[in-house]
């Protein structure tokens, strides 16, 4: 078995330029960590993405790291995240662990792993901020809501997601760049039976557009008092709210306040 | 001195992906040899900063009709030579049409779009482009001999039996191979420059062009008491407007160089021209000005410099060039240093073929010819007497003073040279240095 990677290669919007595109620091922090967390467990790691061409400068970098294998399955930068968590999934059927960033470098909302671990039917911990190897396992902490923390300890094989905090991607050696440019990449096509297809009913992607939020005009009597009201964040002014439903009226009563917050199209279901 | 081509991880080394180390590379790659071209930005020109213009004549002879597939913003139809005083503007301007069409002359470009565009010829040439990589060090073994480079990445040592530097202005690998003897503030300038955005149909209207055609202005004057020049380009649906100042005043005269160019922008000649413009962008680089009197040794066994690197920028008033005489350079140095190989000779006399290319070329004949100038138009009196002076004579005679009958261009000349505090000897003086200067 062997430890698998997957990150997502991202152009960024100026106007498309690859010389400005790559992976998230999370993603950065996959490499890593599958990268030591194959070389405690004397296992091979394997990176692997679901993109066009010039994705493979990411997986050279990887190789330069000390990636074993790298793999390219070929598709669009802008493959949905189940289409790409279905082609990921099949070519990490036999790995222990499945490592992933917690967020891509366009700010995806980090469905792949979580994704992934469904179709291979696995255990998940996602949004992890600290993974330490213990034995033959792992003891991660993972980010709750509220500040809380949970601790886990993972026996593989399972999917795991990580912040960008977690680990530094390492400097590759000058040798192992030098010889990273000249590697062969593996590259994987569709043969046509899993063409890429978008779930009808899934809420269409939209660029990251979080809505400005309307803070009412301060009114304390001095100027300190009304820069700390805009300022403070120790005062409660947010959203949150704490609600007991059934799953299906929870999930109605999530997709009415992102609409409602701006993140969803009004058409959008 | 032999090579002992088992122990080499190539041929050639070269530092900086600058347009001196990329022609350095393509003629070396190209003449067979193997190359590694080592840049410390995340990619070609992502660290690099210029005024704005490129003349690539040069590039005939390594990239045949460069023009098709350049990344030019605009090709440059109108140079303009202004001399400001303090509220006046003397501007003499030439236009070119045929500029606008192939083969072409300037073109204003961006740095990371052109020195890009020129590394990935060095790598279609078949040199390996390594970039976040910065070179620390020379190493040489026991004999003291340059055997390659030392990087900040782990197992980071390359050997080989020729190193070219192009690592720009200031080269440590230069100075640190000796071929410096002294480092002199005076012989340097601070470039600095804003990039400010306007659309482009106001810069084709302020600047009477169109479509891709563009403007070099060159300024002498405007830097706010400082020695030094200022400069205009134009680019698609931006301009670069910066000055050039002499090291050594500015820091005596305690002035910031961004309130140097707040008041160049805020002159009556120029303030019309970018009003409404946003600031994209402020960068600041140092110049190489002094020329053939700053240029280091340019070989030594096992190592050549080009471009900035060796102080080829040509910095003399209506001229600031220095991306053709590092392209030049380079792309000598790569023919020279791959000579060497063939001839399995990498001494400096094997490598000597570099200097008797630089010395044939214009790279050292233009600098010869034009040895005195930067001297002179950084002078105090050409830099604080002459704009005033030139500005007052031309005032005066297009200066409609009725009734009173128009004064001789003598008489104005005479007085203006005295209001000016001119002595006839010294106006002779410069005259003269100018026209051999000037050639
Ligand atoms: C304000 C200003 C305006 C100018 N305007 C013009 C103009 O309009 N037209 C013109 O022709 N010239 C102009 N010049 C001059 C021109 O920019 C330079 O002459 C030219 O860039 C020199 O090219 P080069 O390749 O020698 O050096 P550079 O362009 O400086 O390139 C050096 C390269 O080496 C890399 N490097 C440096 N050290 C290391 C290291 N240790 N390891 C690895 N890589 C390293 C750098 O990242 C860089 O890519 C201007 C300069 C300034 C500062």
């Amino acid at each position: 078995m062997t430890i698998t990677v997957c990150i997502k290669w991202v152009l960024p919007n100026r106007d498309g330029d690859e010389r400005f595109a790559g992976i998230s620091l999370a993603d950065q922090a996959a490499v890593e960590t599958g990268l030591s967390v194959a070389e405690a467990l004397n296992d091979t790691c394997t990176v692997v993405t679901v993109g066009p061409p010039a994705a493979e400068a990411s997986l050279r970098d990887a190789l330069a790291c000390g990636a074993h294998d790298v793999v390219r399955i070929d598709g669009s930068a802008d493959t949905d995240s189940a289409e790409t968590a279905r082609l990921l999934a099949e070519h990490c059927v036999h790995s222990r662990f499945i490592v992933c960033g917690d967020y891509s470098a366009d700010r995806g909302s980090g469905s792949v792993p979580a994704l992934i671990a469904a179709r291979l039917e696995r255990g998940q911990a996602l949004g992890l901020i600290d993974v330490r190897i213990v034995g033959e396992s792992l003891s991660v902490v993972r980010r709750l809501d509220g500040g809380r923390r949970e601790k886990l300890s993972i026996v593989g094989p399972a999917v795991i997601s990580v912040e960008g905090s977690v680990a530094r991607l390492r400097r590759a050696s000058l040798r192992a760049t030098l010889a990273a440019g000249e590697a062969h990449i593996n590259v994987i096509t569709n043969d046509g039976s899993g063409a890429l297809r978008r779930n009808p009913e899934t809420v269409p992607p939209r660029p990251y557009r979080p809505r400005a939020r309307v803070v009412p005009s301060p009114s304390g009597s001095s100027a300190l008092d009304r820069v700390r009201q805009i300022t403070d964040t120790s005062s409660s002014k947010g959203h949150g709210e704490t609600v007991v439903l059934s799953p299906e009226d929870a999930a109605s009563r999530i997709l009415e306040s992102l609409r409602a917050w701006g993140y969803l199209a009004d058409s959008a279901t | 001195m032999m090579t002992s081509p088992t122990q080499h991880d190539a041929d050639i080394i070269v530092v900086g992906a600058g347009p001196a180390g990329s022609c350095a590379a393509i003629a070396a790659a190209r003449a067979g040899k193997s190359v590694i071209l080592i840049e410390r930005g995340p990619f070609p020109g992502s660290k690099n900063m210029y005024g704005g213009v490129v003349y690539p004549r040069i590039l005939d002879e390594l990239v045949p009709s460069w023009w098709e597939t350049m990344p030019v913003q605009r090709w440059v139809v109108k140079r303009s030579t202004m001399l400001l005083s303090d509220s006046g503007a003397l501007n003499i301007d030439f236009r070119a049409n045929s500029w606008g069409a192939p083969p072409y002359n300037g073109a204003t470009a961006y740095r990371p779009d052109f020195d890009n565009w020129l590394a990935n010829h060095a790598v279609e040439a078949g040199a390996r482009l390594v970039c976040s990589t910065t070179v620390t060090g020379l190493l040489r073994d026991s004999n003291g001999r340059i055997q390659g480079v030392s990087t900040d990445r782990p197992d980071g040592d390359l050997h080989a039996p020729i190193v070219i530097a192009c690592d720009g202005v200031n080269s440590f690998l230069a100075k640190q191979s000796g071929l410096y003897p002294h480092t002199d503030a005076s012989n340097f300038t601070l470039g600095v420059k804003e990039t400010l955005a306007l659309p482009k149909h106001v810069i084709d209207e302020r600047f009477g062009v169109r479509d891709n055609l563009g403007v070099d202005i060159e300024i002498l004057g405007g830097t706010s008491g400082v020695n030094g020049g200022g400069f205009i380009y134009t680019n698609l649906d931006t301009i670069a407007l910066g000055v050039v100042l002499k090291l050594p005043k500015l820091a005596a005269q305690q002035k910031r160089p961004e309130q140097i160019i707040a008041e160049l922008k805020r002159h009556p000649a120029i303030a019309p021209l970018i009003e409404g413009a946003e600031v994209k962008e402020y960068s600041a680089h140092v110049i190489p000005e002094a020329g053939l009197d700053m240029m280091p040794t340019m070989v030594a066994d096992g190592m050549l410099v080009a471009g900035d690197a060796a102080a080829m920028c040509l910095a003399a008033g209506i001229w600031l060039e220095g991306v053709n005489f590092a392209m030049a350079s380079g792309m000598y140095a790569g023919q020279a240093a791959a000579e060497a190989i063939a001839k399995n000779d990498v001494s400096s006399r094997g490598l000597s073929g570099y200097t008797d290319r630089l010395e044939k070329s214009f790279v050292l004949r233009d600098h010869r010819k034009l040895r005195k100038v930067p001297h002179l138009v950084l002078s105090d009196r050409v830099q604080h007497k002459y704009p005033a002076f030139v500005a007052g004579v031309v005032e005066r005679v297009f200066r409609v003073d009725n009734p009173h009958p128009k004064p001789g261009v003598r008489r104005i000349v005479r007085e203006e040279r005295k209001k000016a505090g001119i002595g006839l000897l010294d106006l002779l003086r410069d005259g003269w240095t100018g026209m051999r200067g000037f050639g």
